[in-house]
């Protein structure tokens, strides 16, 4: 079929799908309606197959639209994607337009209870879940003690590889907690390309609470295909004198990490065949020093069994939070070791005025500054600089944003990059 | 009954019975659709300024968003994601956890530069030296075949 054909008929599909939906949600008595629309311009200059120093402008729309019982639980429809078409045809692009259906589905949530039933393409983020599902989702609490979840239907992920035929990816999580004491849940996932298995994880994740306000949070995922431990991290949380510390471990064998299923894309699969084990040992202090100010520190230690040598990672930051989302910013960081070939200082200093009274009571400026420094040359280049500066104004009863951006950035890729953004943000609710 | 009938018919159903028989157990703290009190947007909560840090039916500390929150979430999103989802929508998630998008996340909301989001400034040198020390770090967000995309014009 076609590729032009078929996004025709998936768009004509998808819209019959769209407006049956929204009749029926009508049914639902005091149905409220969201919608949310981001439309962005970018312009740069690039290189391109039309020429060397194209302009190019791309115009992106990213559309929301919820409608249902939205404060309530009960019954609504959910949808949200993104297109993206390129207003100058500079020839920058591999296609002049590309787009996602990132979600769109129906969900019930049963009054009273924890219980709902998703249908359509939602995201799963729960245990060894991470997953864009377009099939049946349930989940429900049994007795206060246990929840379970399933999910069942064809793999998103999959669906440009070798088409949907014989795709299918099902999975859940069964939880034990008792009250805030605990939670201990493990859960399943098996994902088949073509009749073939792609990918079969099982996890355990715990989060234990301790004395004295301490916390123990683990997970551990095994992949069963490989049938080694793919991961296992674990951390504390112990807040000490108005502080909170963070101490972690983790462990990843990337051969079973990564996997070499059909799920599997460079550079993660070259990273698979290593054989790899990577081991990190770190933690993160963070200091709300008070209303206004926040201060925070982390220390990463990364070690390797197959590569020589080691890793490490170190960084601080400071915020002053003023009025609304008035803050100033700054944080500096340092990675060296010879896992990556070079070392790099990071520093980074921001500044975001919100409402500024005098000038725009509806708007604010910001600015953004990234400068790294490297200790190896890379392309001639021994450091980058980034550096944005942008304002914005609400209209209509803050319902639309307009904000306009531009950035400058002169690093190893590119010698003097100007690039622009204009944005036209807007909520609508009913 | 033709088995065509019964696999995307009966079993649908059999699983909602299943989860109205589930929900009409009690069961545990039930989550709201959204946050009771309307928090301020764009400001990271911090729940213990109105929960007491451990109730009998949660850990409100843990869900504090501190200065790192950003980059240390996953657990517990992946343990209580009906609590994320009072105040965050999908959507939301989707600026870094997508099967596809384009543009980085602090691209796409490039004025705001009070969120913590990674990839700031040129990461196109700096990925270079990451990838290398932590692939794994990568991988949450670039590890399926269409969000691997991004990285295929150079990795192949």
């Amino acid at each position: 079929m076609k590729e032009g054909y078929r996004c025709k008929r998936v768009s004509w599909e998808l819209l019959i799908a769209v407006v049956l939906s929204l009749s029926v949600v009508q049914a639902v008595a005091a149905a409220e309606l969201h919608v949310a629309s981001d439309t962005l311009v970018r312009v740069f200059e690039r290189d391109t197959t039309e020429g060397e120093d194209k302009t190019v402008v791309p115009g992106y729309e990213y559309l929301q639209v919820d409608y249902g019982s939205l404060k309530e639980k009960g019954l609504s429809f959910h949808i949200y994607g993104w297109g993206r078409l390129d207003l100058a045809s500079s020839g920058y692009y591999d296609d002049d337009n590309a787009g996602e259906l990132l979600y769109g589905y129906f969900e019930y949530a049963h009054p009273g209870t924890n219980a709902s039933a998703k249908l359509g393409r939602f995201y799963v983020f729960e245990g060894v879940a991470n997953e864009a599902v377009d099939g049946l989702a349930l989940k429900s609490d049994v007795t206060p003690y246990f929840t379970v979840s399933a999910y069942g239907g064809f793999p998103v992920a999959l669906d440009s590889t070798n088409g949907r035929d014989s795709d299918s990816i099902i999975g859940g999580r069964l939880s034990h907690h008792l009250a805030s004491w605990y939670d201990i849940g493990v859960s399943y996932k098996n994902t088949e390309n073509d009749g073939d298995d792609a990918e079969e994880m099982l996890g355990v994740d715990l989060s234990l609470n301790l004395p004295f306000n301490v916390s123990l949070f683990g997970f551990s995922a095994r992949n069963l295909d490989t049938e080694g431990w793919a991961e296992h991290s674990y951390e504390l949380g112990i807040p000490v004198a108005g502080l909170l510390l963070r101490p972690y471990y983790q462990k990843f064998q990337y051969e079973d990490y990564f996997g070499t299923g059909a799920l599997a894309r460079n550079p993660f699969l070259f990273e698979a065949a290593t054989g790899e084990t990577l081991e990190v040992v770190g933690g993160d202090i963070t200091w709300p020093v008070s209303k206004a100010w926040e201060l925070g520190a982390k220390v990463k230690y990364l070690d390797y069994d197959v590569r020589s040598g080691s890793s490490e990672y170190y960084s601080a930051l400071a915020t002053w939070h003023g009025e609304k989302l008035t803050q100033i910013g700054g944080e500096i960081g340092y990675a060296n070791g010879t896992a990556g070939n070079n070392d790099y200082w990071l520093g980074r200093l921001f500044g975001y005025y919100d409402q500024i009274q005098q000038i725009l009571p509806n708007g604010f400026v910001t600015g953004d500054l990234v400068y790294a420094d490297y200790n190896e040359d890379i392309f001639g280049e021994s450091d980058s600089l980034f550096v944005s500066l942008g304002a914005g104004r609400r209209f209509l009863d803050d319902a639309l944003e307009i904000k306009l951006s531009g950035d400058y950035s002169s690093d190893p890729f590119f010698d003097e990059d100007f690039r622009g953004l204009l944005v036209a943000k807007y909520v609508f609710d009913r | 009954m033709p088995k065509r009938i019964i696999n995307p018919v009966v079993i649908p159903l059999l699983c909602l019975a299943f989860l109205a028989a589930c929900a009409s157990m009690k069961g545990g703290m039930v989550f709201p659709v959204k946050h009771p009190a309307e928090l301020e947007q764009g400001k990271r909560p911090t729940c213990t300024e109105c929960h007491e840090a451990r109730s009998e039916t949660l850990n409100y500390a843990r869900y504090n968003h501190t200065a790192f929150f950003a980059d240390t979430h996953r657990q517990e999103a992946y343990q209580n994601e009906q609590l994320c989802a009072m105040c965050h929508e999908t959507s939301f998630c989707n600026d870094c956890h997508a099967t596809r998008v384009e543009l980085k996340p602090s691209l796409k909301n490039q004025t705001d530069n009070f969120r913590r989001m990674p990839h700031r400034g040129d990461y196109l040198s700096r990925h270079v030296i990451d990838g290398r020390i932590d692939p794994t770090s990568c991988f949450r967000c670039h590890g399926n075949p269409k969000s691997a995309i991004t990285c295929k014009s150079c990795h192949g």
